[in-house]
């Protein structure tokens, strides 16, 4: 451990826990509280990964969560941050992004490449000719991506789970601490996070030669100890914002759905580098990634430094470096003047020599590393004078230009920012409701003036949430010259980067904005800037910079890209989570699971396909299913069906206006199909409405429909106000079908309702019990033969079940499944909704004309139909046979052909045994509905097959099976 | 009426090997297994489905329960308790009539509301019910359901009226003996899935299904 320090105060790692690993086929150690950039720069390793484009050496950056180049893999965990991850003991790091090593790395050879790689090359080229087009793929498929992918890797679950603040304090640093405080001695109930390993923020690193900033961590910390209401929790990223403050909290284990009353955004700021030629050479880094790796890992940056620097945080970090070990060259200021005062004083009495009105010309290395800088006089205009230049020996250039403010949940919250010139940042000008910032993200720079504006936006939230705190004067935004204006050096031979995910240098802003690329969010699309892992953290800044200078703008007028989720990437496992997929059974689930049910879904529902047996194909069970309903008895489920129960002096009044039937004049005891339209006049669903008393009704929807159908009742019985209680009864009840000729006889078993036609006829409805159940039957002929739907209270559904079966023995009793129904309904006739309509199909279309009682004074849906049925038909629905032997049966949705042209589509087709030949509904063009009417249908492959209109139903055309007299 | 009451979720109880005792007409899972007290003391959830309830809704509703002598709650989404069972009101003209242990109110009004009376409308209700016990409740809730349980808009004799792991729910707090538990109900048809799922996060949390036994003595006592 060659660059380690000795202990320092409120130092991160623990030296009694020490910890090995390995990088790149290496054995190294670290201790408990490192992260491998800084066990690795300790032990003396500068070269941590390698850049994505040009494959490019690259050390530290930032320690702040944007070294992208340092991404590694350590077994199946891919891409962790080494700059951010917590080592671990027995890690086996890779690099992720060589070809060989990161040493060795074979593909370093695009660095001298980088002429033919111009910024957009790849829409310019490997276009033509189109046969190597997938050659050029497999190379750059093999060229990008990070990590190796094992596919072995076992699934982890990270539930998500939901939490509640009245604030929401987002980051720990000086005004984070300070507005919680604020809030929390308010009485707010306040939530603090940090994405770092500890908090304190810049307090614990930039400490510019005095303990002024950790004395007022250590004050903070011991106040917030004292209130309960506040919980800070570092290690927690605050990933986004979302509408009501809803605010994704991501941690080591899982993804917190936070929401909060207010939020305070103290996130700081992010350090920006200074662009010059090879700025990217290992042990280049910002002036704050080496205050981190000081006092947080007490690792020595660098042997002797350069400071480059416009600032006063530059001069504090080399006074900060000087007191640890590191020889500083020179501290390189772009400002004529220097900073001077008392902190210019401190550093040159520190023997620090000040370079003011200078800059960097460029980097220079040696075997992947820093070995010396160039440093040449500029003048206010950022002209650097080469004549006669410094070359200054060192192992270390900490950058310290300028900051951006880490504003993009504020600009995700609908935060109004502006460039403020006195500043160099860009600022809040109007804040979302509940919405506050505070401290560097807010403008304000001076440790004193943060922890004030971190106190003034604590109150302000509490006061906004209605609690008592005193009011807090505003906070002057400064002191001005935290961010120099132009930071970047141009170089004539270029790699003077301005994007480290993306290897862009200046250049490649000239030629994209010399090319027309001249809108920001133009620019971004084309060079990719911030479109790497870092999202423009380090890069954004300097981009908008070089545009408006182009442009002859300044950084206000050019405006920033938009800010998305997620902040930092977020591992997919976090986001995957545990699933929550509802799903509903009837109360006979166990019984069909135990006969060999094949599910299907049918909206939340699963519903028996059909039944299995051993041996049996599909069809041919099906059509067994089919065989017993139409010559025994069948028992379907038919619980899904949405059932609603209506109440009320007005319930026939309400039944009137929402369905397109007749129903004031239905008696008690009686059923009757119903038709609903939306107020455009398209069919929207169907049922049986059952009159079981003067003021009660009971009726059906279909199974998909009955949410949406119970809803807009909902909705219309607001509207009307009538005297009615509705109530949706879908689950509460279990519902079978009883169907086929020996239904009404195996029935008679179970129950003592007279079950003779005359008593009990076609479209009744009765109460009574079956095998001791309170129930209510209908006969309906939904399959068209003899049928009773029997309703009981979804806790009896099982027990119904069972009596059925048990009593339905002798007569052969078979259940079936929605294949077979289909099928049954088909022969009859009877559309489904949703497969025989379309969000467009009106009555007419379906041959539902009869169902409409035009002559209502109103029904919903009524007026637009009269205006359609004006205009004539668009299509209608029709059924067709297929001639006899035809060797391909089309499918549902195939089209139908005339005259070469498409003339409508099949909505439902089956080979039916009980009227023995295909059968099945397509909508035709007008004039192609008369019975005789030939026309083709295109099935797969093309193949064209001909059909011919018939008459429906295609069985039991007079209805004689579903009345069965007795 | 001979036939039994059956639980949405007996099934799954049944696979898990649950004893069973018949309670108010309907098999239901008095114990688990022999670890439910110490599951239950982590998070247990027991299927209460047993207990008789009966919604209204209508304008008379609430006058028609007090005329009954039964308590009504002055506002929406809260309750009362009643006999050891609860009265919530679910909306201004909605209420859930639920009996505890060895009450008749829901069996003696649900017999005058057969299909309903002027401005009473009855909502037969067959919901799946559960009772959560535990230290870990709170995070159980927290991971399947984005409202504040914690905060005193959800306390006290608030009912809350929300979905839970996508699953409309009903859900109270209620003392149940000595123990602070909280009430869920949700329909018959979503019972399964929300068992499932709630069990499933609960085992991860040292807690998992347990017997009625574990966590309401009285109602099996009876």
């Amino acid at each position: 451990m060659t660059d380690r320090l000795p202990p320092l105060p409120g130092e991160w790692i623990d030296r009694q826990r020490p910890i090995d690993f390995r990088f790149e086929g290496r054995a190294y150690r670290g201790f408990e509280g490192d992260v491998p950039s800084s066990a690795l720069w300790a032990a003396g390793v500068r070269v941590l990964g390698r850049s994505f484009k040009y494959h490019r050496p690259r050390g530290v950056l930032s320690m702040a969560q944007h070294d992208v180049n340092t991404l590694m893999q350590a077994g199946q965990r891919l891409n962790l941050r080494a700059d951010v991850e917590a080592l671990e003991a027995g890690m086996d790091l890779q690099a992720v992004n060589t070809s060989g090593g990161v040493d060795g790395d074979r593909l370093r050879i695009l660095d001298r490449l980088g002429a033919f790689l111009p910024v957009g090359f790849y829409y310019k080229a490997f276009h033509k000719p189109a046969r190597f087009a997938d050659a050029w793929e497999k190379v750059f498929r093999r060229l990008t991506g990070l990590g190796r992918l094992d596919f072995a890797t076992p699934h982890i679950r990270t539930p998500k789970r939901y939490d509640f603040a009245d604030v929401l304090v987002i980051g720990g640093g000086p005004s984070g601490l300070q507005a919680a405080l604020a809030a929390g001695r308010a009485g707010a109930k306040v939530v603090l996070v940090d994405e770092n390993a500890r908090l304190g923020g810049s307090l614990g690193y930039q400490r510019g030669g005095t303990a002024e900033g950790s004395n007022s961590l250590d004050r903070l910390l011991r106040e917030l100890a004292d209130l309960p209401n506040v919980s800070l929790r570092p290690g927690t990223l605050a990933a986004g914002w979302y509408t009501d403050h809803w605010v994704p909290l991501i941690d080591r284990a899982r993804m917190t759905k936070m929401r909060a009353r207010a939020v305070i955004v103290a996130q700081g700021a992010f350090e920006q580098p200074a662009v010059f030629r090879n700025n990217d050479l290992p042990g280049v880094m910002l002036a704050s990634a080496a205050q981190r790796l000081i006092y947080r890992y007490a690792v020595k940056p660098a042997h002797r430094a350069i400071v480059f620097t416009a600032n006063a945080e530059g001069y504090e970090a080399a006074l900060d470096m000087n007191a640890n070990g590191v020889a500083i060259a020179a501290v390189v200021d772009l400002r004529a003047a220097g900073q001077g005062g008392s902190l210019q004083d401190r550093v040159e009495r520190a023997r620090i020599p000040v370079l003011a009105g200078h800059a960097v010309f460029e980097a220079r290395g040696g075997n992947d590393r820093l070995a010396e800088a160039v440093v040449c006089p500029i003048d206010a205009q950022g002209r650097v004078d080469t004549a006669s230049p410094k070359r200054i020996a060192c192992d270390g250039l900490m950058m310290s230009t300028g900051w951006a403010p880490a504003a993009a949940l504020l600009y995700q919250s609908g935060c109004r920012m502006i460039y403020d010139e006195s500043v160099a940042q860009f600022v809040p000008e109007a804040l979302a409701p509940g919405m506050y910032a505070a401290g560097r993200a807010n403008g304000v720079h001076g440790l004193e003036a943060r922890l004030a504006d971190g106190e003034r936006a604590g109150r302000e939230a509490a006061r906004g949430l209605g609690l008592e705190a005193p009011e807090a004067a505003p906070v002057m935004r400064g002191p001005a010259g935290a961010s120099h204006a132009w930071p970047i050096i141009e170089h004539p031979a270029g790699k003077n980067f301005l994007d480290f995910d993306e290897d862009l240098q200046v250049k490649d802003f000239l030629n994209a904005a010399q090319e027309g690329f001249d809108n920001i969010e133009l620019l971004k699309r084309y060079t990719t800037v911030g479109m790497g892992p870092s999202q423009g953290k380090h890069s954004n800044m300097n981009a908008i910079r070089i545009l408006a200078k182009v442009l002859g703008a300044s950084p206000g007028d050019v405006g920033s890209t938009t800010a998305r989720p997620f902040f930092h990437p977020v591992p997919m496992s976090h986001l995957a989570g545990r699933g929550f997929d509802p799903r509903r059974q009837t109360p006979m689930h166990d019984r069909h699971e135990a006969l060999g049910a094949r599910w299907m879904p049918a909206g939340l529902w699963l519903r028996p396909e059909y039944y299995a047996a051993e041996g049996a194909t599909k069809q041919a069970q099906v059509e067994a299913e089919v065989h017993a309903v139409r010559n025994g008895v069948g028992l379907i489920d038919v619980g899904t069906l949405g059932k609603i129960e209506l109440f009320g002096p007005d319930a026939a009044e309400f039944l009137e206006r929402v369905y397109t039937g007749r129903f004031a004049n239905l008696k008690v005891g009686m059923t009757r199909y119903c038709a609903m339209l939306d107020e455009s006049g398209v069919v929207i669903d169907d049922g049986v409405v059952a009159r079981i008393a003067e003021e009660h009704w009971y009726f059906t929807t279909t199974t998909t429909g009955a949410a949406v159908v119970y809803r807009e009742l909902q909705r219309w019985n607001a509207q009307w106000n009538l005297r009615v209680g509705l109530v949706n009864a879908t689950g509460a009840h279990a519902a079978v079908n009883l169907a086929g000729p020996k239904s009404r006889q195996m029935l008679r078993q179970l129950t003592d309702i007279d079950l003779d036609s005359a008593a009990f006829p076609y479209l009744g409805v009765r109460r009574g019990a079956v095998a001791g159940i309170p129930a209510r039957l209908m006969r309906v002929g939904f399959v068209g033969e003899l049928g009773y739907e029997i309703h009981v209270p979804a806790e009896f559904g099982a027990a119904l079940w069972d009596a059925l079966m048990e009593a339905g023995r002798p007569f052969g009793l078979k259940p079936f499944g929605v294949e077979a129904q289909r099928v049954l309904r088909l022969e009859k006739g009877h559309i489904i909704i949703g497969q025989d309509t379309d969000g467009l199909t009106t009555p007419d279309e379906v041959g539902l004309g009869w169902a409409l009682k035009l002559d209502k004074p109103f029904f919903v849906g009524q007026r637009s139909v009269q205006i359609v049925r004006a205009r004539g038909l668009r299509q209608q629905l029709v059924g067709f046979e297929l001639e006899q032997g035809a060797a391909t049966v089309p499918k549902e949705c195939h089209l139908v052909i005339r005259d070469g042209a498409i003339a409508g589509r099949v909505t439902s087709i089956v080979e039916s045994r009980s009227v023995g030949r295909t059968v099945g509904l397509a909508f035709v063009a007008p004039g192609m509905t008369d019975p005789g009417t030939r026309f083709t249908i295109r099935a797969e492959g093309g193949v064209m097959v001909n059909a011919t209109v018939v008459p429906i139903p295609f069985y039991d055309p007079a209805g004689e099976r579903q009345k069965s007299p007795d | 009426m001979n036939a039994p009451r059956s639980s949405a979720l007996h099934t799954s109880l049944k696979a898990r090997g649950a004893r069973f005792d018949t309670l108010l007409d309907m098999p239901a899972a008095v114990q688990v297994a022999d670890t439910d007290a110490q599951r239950a003391a982590a998070l247990g959830i027991a299927d209460v489905s047993c207990l008789r309830r009966i919604g209204l809704k209508g304008p008379r509703a609430g006058e028609w329960l007090s005329q009954r002598g039964v308590a009504v709650p002055a506002d929406p989404n809260s309750w009362v308790p009643v006999e050891g069972g609860l009265v919530a009101r679910l909306a201004r003209t909605e209420f859930l009539v639920e009996d505890g242990p060895g009450a008749s109110t829901v069996t003696r009004i649900a017999g005058e509301l057969e299909s309903g009376l002027e401005g009473v409308y009855p909502v037969w209700r067959q919901d799946c019910a559960l009772l959560l016990a535990g230290e870990r409740v709170m995070d159980l809730l927290r991971e399947t359901c984005n409202v504040d349980f914690a905060s005193s808009a959800h306390a006290g004799e608030a009912v809350t009226l929300t979905q839970m792991v996508g699953v409309s729910v009903t859900v109270l707090r209620q003392q149940v003996g000595s123990r602070a538990c909280h009430r869920v109900w949700c329909d018959y048809s979503a019972g399964v899935y929300l068992w499932e799922t709630l069990t499933g996060i609960a085992e991860e949390m040292g807690g998992g299904a347990v017997g009625i036994a574990a966590v309401w003595p009285a109602l099996v006592a009876g």
